[in-house]
C-alpha cells in the first residue's frame, strides 16, 4: 500500500474517532484545502495570471473552508475571517517590498546544479511567486490564532454584556498575548522541521554566518519565518479591535441606544 | 490621555530608546560593514541595457531574455574603489539570475586585469536584518512581556538547533535520530517553561508534548516500514548530503513538535481553568469539555503545519509543469515527503488532544486530592 493513503487513513481514523461528526468535517476540509492549492498552482501555469493574486483568492476560499465548513457561520467566524484577509492584506505590502529587495525569489546558485535539465526561461514571474509562497504558509497559521482570540471575546462579551468596548479589547489583546509565544513557536518548528536537510547541508559545506544570510537558499527560509510571525503578531490587535468594535455594536435593538451612550461617555473620557 | 502618561514610566522610556538606539546601529552597521566579509562587494552605480530578445524554449514558454551592462564600483578588499564593467544576463522571469538596478550590492569574483568580474550572489543581509527588526518590534508592540518572552524562547530554540547539529556533524557516529530526540525534550522543556512560567499547567503539557510526538512518530515510523515507503520520492528533498530517510524522519520529529506543544498547552491551560473556576466539577464534564475544546483547535492547527509544508513546493512544482513533466509524476516527485510530515504531524496533534486530556485530568485529581487531605 501506499504509504501516504496508510497516513491518510490513519489521520482519518483518529480524527473520526476524537472529533466525531466535526473531525470528519476536518478530514475532508483538509482535503479541500488541498484541492484549491492544487488549483491555484495550475492556474499559475498560465503566464498572463497574476500569482498574488490567485493566492489572495485561494486564502479567502482556504479561510472560508476552514472557518464555515468545519465550524458554521457565525460571529465568531465571520470575525476571524475578516481578521485574516486584512491581516493577509497588510502583510502582503510589507511581502512584497522586502521580497523584490532582497531578490530571493526563485532559485539559489546552490541549486544549479540540480536544475541542469530544465529550461529556466518558463516565462513566470519568480518575484511573485516568492511572495505568493510567504503568504501561503502563513495563512494557516494567521487563521489559528485569529479564531483563538474572536473565540473566547465573543464569550466574554455574551457573559458580560456591559463590558466596555475598552476593557473588551483589552481582554482580546491579553488572549492573545497568552497564545503568542506558543503560536510563533508552532510557526517555527515547523519551517525547521522542514529544513532540517537545508541546514545540514549548509553545516556540511561550512558556511559561515555571513555566507549563511546571504546565500538565497538560507535567507528566503528566514525571511518568511520571520514574515509569516510578524503576521501572527499583527493578527492580534487586528482580531482584537474588530471583535471589540463589531461584537460591541451588534447588540439587541433594545439595549442598542443606551449602549451608544456608553460607548461614546467611554471614548469622552 | 492623562491615564496614558501616567503609565508610561522611566523604564519604558529607557527600553524603549535602547530599542531605538540598537535598532539604528545595527542597521548602520550591516549597511557598512563591507569590510568585515573576505569575499569581494560590487555596488552597481549605472546599468545600460544592452539587448532584449524574446525566446521561446523546447517546451513552447515564451520569455524575455535581457542583457544589461552594469557599472559596479568594489566597496572593499584590496579592489577597494575600482571600477568593475559586467555583462549580466537575465531572464524576466528571473528564475536563477537577477534584474540589477542602481544601488544593488552584491558578491562578486574579480577580474582586475580586464577590469570586470562575476556576479556569485547577491548582499542580503541587510533586509534579512531589517526583517528581524520588524519582528521583534511587531512582537514587543503587540505582546509586550510576552513578546520579549516569546522571541527569547525563539532565539534559544535557534541556538539548540544549531549546537544539536554542530555535535552531529563532529560525531557521525551518533544517530541524527537519538540528537533530534534529545532536542526535543529541550526544545519542549525550555520552551514552555519560558512562554509559559512554572505551573501545574506547564508541567502536563510538557508531558503531553512528549508522549504526543513520541507515538506520533512510533506511528509514522511503522506506517512507513509496513508499506515499505512506497509512494514516497526522497529525490526532490532539498539539497541534501546526509541519508534522506534519516532527515526526513527527524524533520517530521522537530517539525510537529511546535503544533502537538501547541495542543497540550492549549488544552491544559484550558482545562485548569475550567477546574479552578469551579473546584468541584466532575472529571466527566471536564473530559467532555476538554473533548470539545480539542474538535475547535484540530482544524486550524493541522492546516497549519499543512500550509508550512506544502507551501515550499510550489515554485519547483512550476517549473516542473512548465517543463511537461506529468502532472502526477510532478506531485509524487515534490510533495510525497511534505505531504507525508505534514499527515505525520496531523496524527501526532490529533493523537495529543486524548492524551493532554488523560494527563491534565491526572494532575488535576492529584491537586484535588492534596487540597481534600
Amino acid at each position: 500500500m501506499n504509504a501516504l493513503i496508510l497516513l491518510s487513513l490513519i489521520l482519518f481514523i483518529l480524527m473520526a474517532l476524537i472529533g466525531g461528526k466535526k473531525g470528519v468535517k476536518t478530514f475532508i476540509a483538509l482535503f479541500l484545502n488541498f484541492g484549491v492549492l492544487l488549483v491555484t498552482i495550475l492556474i499559475m501555469n498560465d503566464p498572463n495570471a497574476s500569482p498574488v493574486l490567485l493566492t489572495l483568492i485561494a486564502s479567502i476560499i482556504i479561510s472560508m473552508i476552514t472557518l464555515f465548513f468545519i465550524h458554521e457561520v457565525n460571529r465568531k467566524m465571520v470575525m476571524a475571517f475578516f481578521s485574516t484577509i486584512v491581516t493577509t492584506i497588510l502583510l502582503l505590502l510589507f511581502i512584497v517590498i522586502i521580497t523584490d529587495r532582497s531578490m530571493i525569489q526563485g532559485f539559489g546558485p546552490e541549486e544549479a546544479d540540480g536544475l541542469y535539465l530544465f529550461s529556466l526561461a518558463i516565462g513566470l514571474d519568480f518575484v511573485e511567486i516568492t511572495i505568493s509562497v510567504i503568504i501561503m504558509s502563513t495563512i494557516g497559521a494567521i487563521l489559528d490564532t485569529a479564531i483563538a482570540i474572536s473565540s473566547p471575546m465573543q464569550e466574554i462579551h455574551q457573559q458580560n454584556t456591559t463590558i466596555s468596548r475598552k476593557d473588551l479589547f483589552k481582554s482580546g489583546m491579553s488572549i492573545g498575548r497568552d497564545i503568542l509565544g506558543t503560536s510563533t513557536n508552532t510557526l517555527f518548528f515547523a519551517f525547521f522541521g522542514g529544513y532540517l536537510g537545508l541546514l545540514i547541508w549548509l553545516k556540511d559545506f561550512d558556511y559561515s554566518l555571513g555566507e549563511m544570510v546571504n546565500a538565497k537558499v538560507f535567507s528566503d527560509e528566514l525571511i518568511a519565518i520571520l514574515m509569516a510571525n510578524t503576521g501572527i503578531a499583527l493578527v492580534i490587535p487586528i482580531t482584537a479591535a474588530m471583535s471589540a468594535y463589531f461584537y460591541h455594536s451588534t447588540k439587541q435593538p433594545k439595549e442598542a441606544k443606551t449602549q451608544e451612550f456608553h460607548t461614546q461617555k467611554d471614548n469622552e473620557t | 490621555m492623562n491615564r496614558w502618561k501616567e503609565k508610561i514610566t522611566k523604564k519604558h522610556i529607557i527600553y524603549s530608546l535602547l530599542l531605538i538606539i540598537c535598532f539604528t546601529a545595527s542597521l548602520v552597521f550591516v549597511q557598512n560593514n563591507h569590510s568585515f566579509y573576505d569575499r569581494p562587494i560590487a555596488k552597481v552605480v549605472e546599468t545600460t541595457e544592452l539587448e532584449r530578445t524574446e525566446t521561446i524554449d523546447q517546451h513552447d514558454n515564451s520569455d524575455i531574455e535581457v542583457t544589461q551592462e552594469l557599472k559596479a564600483e568594489i566597496l572593499n578588499g584590496d579592489h577597494k574603489g575600482s571600477l568593475l564593467s559586467i555583462n549580466n544576463h537575465y531572464t524576466e522571469s528571473q528564475a536563477i539570475d537577477h534584474h540589477f538596478e542602481v544601488g544593488d550590492e552584491f558578491f562578486v569574483s574579480v577580474d582586475s586585469e580586464n577590469q570586470t568580474g562575476e556576479i556569485l550572489d547577491v548582499k542580503r543581509d541587510i533586509y534579512v536584518v531589517f526583517v528581524l527588526w520588524m519582528f521583534l518590534l511587531v512582537l514587543i508592540a503587540v505582546g509586550k512581556k510576552q513578546g520579549v518572552l516569546s522571541f527569547v524562547s525563539l532565539a534559544v530554540n535557534a541556538l539548540i538547533l544549531s549546537l544539536a547539529l554542530d555535535i552531529y556533524m563532529h560525531n557521525s557516529d551518533i544517530s541524527l535520530l537519538w540528537i533530534s530526540g534529545i532536542s526535543v525534550v529541550l526544545f519542549t522543556i525550555l520552551s514552555l517553561l519560558i512562554v509559559n512560567g512554572r505551573n501545574q499547567k506547564t508541567y502536563a503539557a510538557m508531558i503531553a508534548t512528549l508522549v504526543g510526538t513520541l507515538s506520533s512518530l512510533i506511528i509514522a515510523y511503522f506506517a512507513l516500514d509496513i508499506t515499505g515507503e512506497q509512494g514516497l520520492r526522497y529525490e526532490e528533498m532539498s539539497l541534501s548530503t546526509r541519508n534522506p530517510q534519516l532527515i526526513f524522519m527527524a524533520g517530521l520529529l522537530i517539525g510537529a513538535l511546535g503544533a502537538v506543544m501547541d495542543v497540550a498547552i492549549t488544552m491544559s491551560s484550558s482545562l485548569f481553568e475550567l477546574y479552578e473556576k469551579n473546584k468541584q466539577i466532575s472529571v466527566k464534564k471536564l473530559r467532555q469539555s476538554g473533548l470539545e475544546i480539542g474538535k475547535d483547535i484540530m482544524g486550524t492547527m493541522t492546516n497549519i503545519i499543512f500550509f508550512a509544508y506544502v507551501s515550499g513546493s510550489i515554485p519547483m512544482m512550476l517549473l516542473y509543469l512548465k517543463n511537461d513533466s506529468p502532472l502526477g509524476f510532478t506531485l509524487t516527485i515534490n510533495l510525497s515527503i511534505e505531504l507525508a510530515r505534514a499527515l505525520a504531524g496531523g496524527i501526532g496533534i490529533v493523537l495529543t488532544i486524548p492524551i493532554a486530556i488523560y494527563i491534565t485530568l491526572f494532575f488535576i485529581k492529584r491537586d484535588s486530592k492534596n487540597q481534600e487531605l
